[in-house]
């Protein structure tokens, strides 16, 4: 059996060309014989082939066609939102890092801003600081005059003081601290009522800082003095009162005896606790009969309600100093015992003057 | 319900597809095509690539609806896009452009075991078309009227001047055996 007529059967087998004897036949030689059975497969498989290629191409020429049919340029365009999409997402990613560099920048314009806020308010810190500085370059000034005051020194500052004295004789001496009077060109001093009259230091003693005034002015009239000088010690917790002038206005101030000893221990004088003001050196410090215990001379600027008088022993002593002849009697009677206060500071306040020292 | 409307109508026309229905067919392909297009062209392909990517997916698709056990369990529109991307994915694959494979590509591959059958039969088909090219006349196109166009033997006999059936046939025979030998040669059973 040639090849031809094998391939010829075989056709004629799948086709079902054969009758049934024919059939019976080649089927009883295909199991027989394992070529024509090969063979046999073969041929289904190529035809099978055969078919599937011609399909396809015949559907690759149907979608050719329908494919050269399609409007490419709306697919085109329909596919154009490929790129616009991109556009889009730049458009949004600039969107989102502009969004991002207006945060940055506000961030930091208002860190800027708080930074140099905070740096002003510290200047303004500084500044402060600075003046407290000063302040206290002007307190430990004032307490350096206090303390050259202390030490019975002139006054560095050159120009008008101002100091309080009161009267210890009928004619015309007055009390006053010597640092008020020291280096003095000229005194004036001024009574309640505004009369001015010139004065002369007389008599100074810098180791109990204290000095007597005379006035000059043949005008002047004095009266008798209502009060003496106590010579007994003042106690601990004593009331005192003062009248003096710290500023251009008499000014009464009472407080009491603290301690029996002054700045730095100081035996001359008191610690008193009585409000007292520049312009209060001077003053005569009185017990509750209007009796003088002592002269107030300063206070200790460190401390609240310190101030310190010298002690009316001082005083006598120094008047004993004093020659006789040029001074009155400077002992007098009290007559203020039994007065009350205001009437006390009624009489007393024309015998306390305030004093002006021009230098 | 939409949903399964769109299932019953993607069932039609695969039906239609397999019944070799012309309308069908450029039902599923216009409705198909732009999708891919737009896909190829996101990932720097060329319309030509979308229309051979495409179109390898309809042959897909025409031989599945084919075989009786095919079941439609998605919708056209998705099968066909899974198919078209994972043909792209393989040829980027094959070419030299590994490393600049798309992310959204690379990230899901369907795990498809239609695409094993294809690329047998697709082997098949290069094969026969490289043997039925080297086949010369008028063998080619007595096999193709025969068995492709399913034209009698008496019509072929006519067109090619044979004398009568017989003699066609025999040529035929000839024709079919030297075909089997060059597909053979290259595929073997």
């Amino acid at each position: 059996m040639n090849d031809t007529n094998l391939i010829r059967d075989i056709e004629r087998y799948l086709e079902g060309d054969m009758n049934m004897q024919e059939k019976a036949a080649f089927e009883a030689l295909c199991q027989s014989d394992p070529i024509v059975n090969e063979q046999l497969k073969a041929h289904q498989h190529i035809t099978a082939q055969l078919e599937s290629y011609g399909r396809r191409l015949a559907l690759q020429e149907k979608m050719d066609h329908i494919h050269a049919s399609l409007d490419m340029e709306m697919l085109r365009d329909a596919a154009a939102p490929a790129p616009a999409r991109v556009i889009s997402f730049r458009r949004r990613l600039m969107t989102n890092v502009a969004a991002a560099a207006c945060i940055a920048l506000v961030t930091s314009l208002t860190t800027i801003a708080l930074i140099q806020r905070a740096n002003r308010q510290k200047t303004t810190a500084q500044y402060e600081d600075v003046r407290r500085v000063l302040n206290n370059i002007q307190r430990s000034q004032n307490a350096l005059i206090n303390d050259i005051n202390n030490k019975k020194k002139v006054p560095a500052n050159p120009g008008t003081y101002g100091g309080t004295g009161f009267a210890i004789t009928d004619n015309g001496y007055l009390v006053t601290n010597y640092h008020v009077v020291a280096g003095a060109d000229s005194i004036y001093i001024q009574n309640t009522k505004g009369e001015a009259y010139k004065a002369i230091s007389v008599f100074e003693d810098i180791s109990s800082d204290l000095a007597i005034l005379k006035i000059t002015d043949s005008t002047f009239r004095s009266q008798p003095i209502p009060y003496s000088v106590k010579l007994q010690k003042a106690l601990r917790g004593e009331k005192v009162f003062t009248l003096g002038y710290p500023r251009d206005e008499i000014v009464y101030g009472e407080g009491y005896i603290s301690a029996q000893t002054g700045f730095n221990g100081d035996s001359a004088a008191y610690q008193v606790s009585i409000p007292v003001n520049p312009g209060n050196s001077g003053a005569p410090l009185m017990d509750a009969k209007g009796d003088i215990v002592g002269i107030v001379t300063g206070k200790q600027t460190t401390a609240d309600g310190i101030a310190f008088a010298v002690k009316s022993a001082q005083l006598k002593r120094l008047l004993e100093e004093m020659p006789k002849e040029k001074m009155g009697k400077w002992n007098h009677k009290n007559r203020l015992e039994n007065l009350t206060r205001v009437e006390q500071i009624k009489k007393l306040e024309d015998f306390v003057y305030m004093i002006k020292v021009y230098n | 319900m939409k949903h399964n409307l769109n299932i019953e109508r993607d069932r039609e026309l695969l039906l239609g597809l397999a019944r070799n229905d012309d309308k069908a067919l450029s039902t599923i392909y216009v409705e198909n095509f732009p999708a891919v297009l737009r896909m190829v062209l996101q990932h720097k392909g060329s319309e030509d690539d979308a229309k051979d990517l495409f179109q390898e997916a309809m042959i897909v698709l025409y031989e599945k609806a084919q075989t009786s056990e095919f079941d439609l369990y998605s919708k056209l529109k998705t099968y066909l896009y899974a198919i078209c991307r994972h043909l792209w994915l393989k040829k980027l694959q094959s070419g030299n452009w590994q490393l600049s494979l798309p992310q959204e590509l690379e990230a899901v591959l369907p795990a498809d075991n239609h695409m094993e059958d294809h690329d047998k039969k697709d082997e098949q088909f290069r094969i026969m078309e490289e043997s039925m090219g080297s086949m010369g006349e008028p063998c080619k196109t007595i096999l193709e009227d025969y068995y492709i166009r399913k034209l009698s033997m008496a019509d072929i006999a006519e067109k090619f001047g044979y004398t009568n059936a017989e003699n066609a046939k025999n040529q035929k025979y000839k024709c079919l055996m030297r075909l089997k030998k060059l597909f053979f040669d290259k595929y073997k059973l």
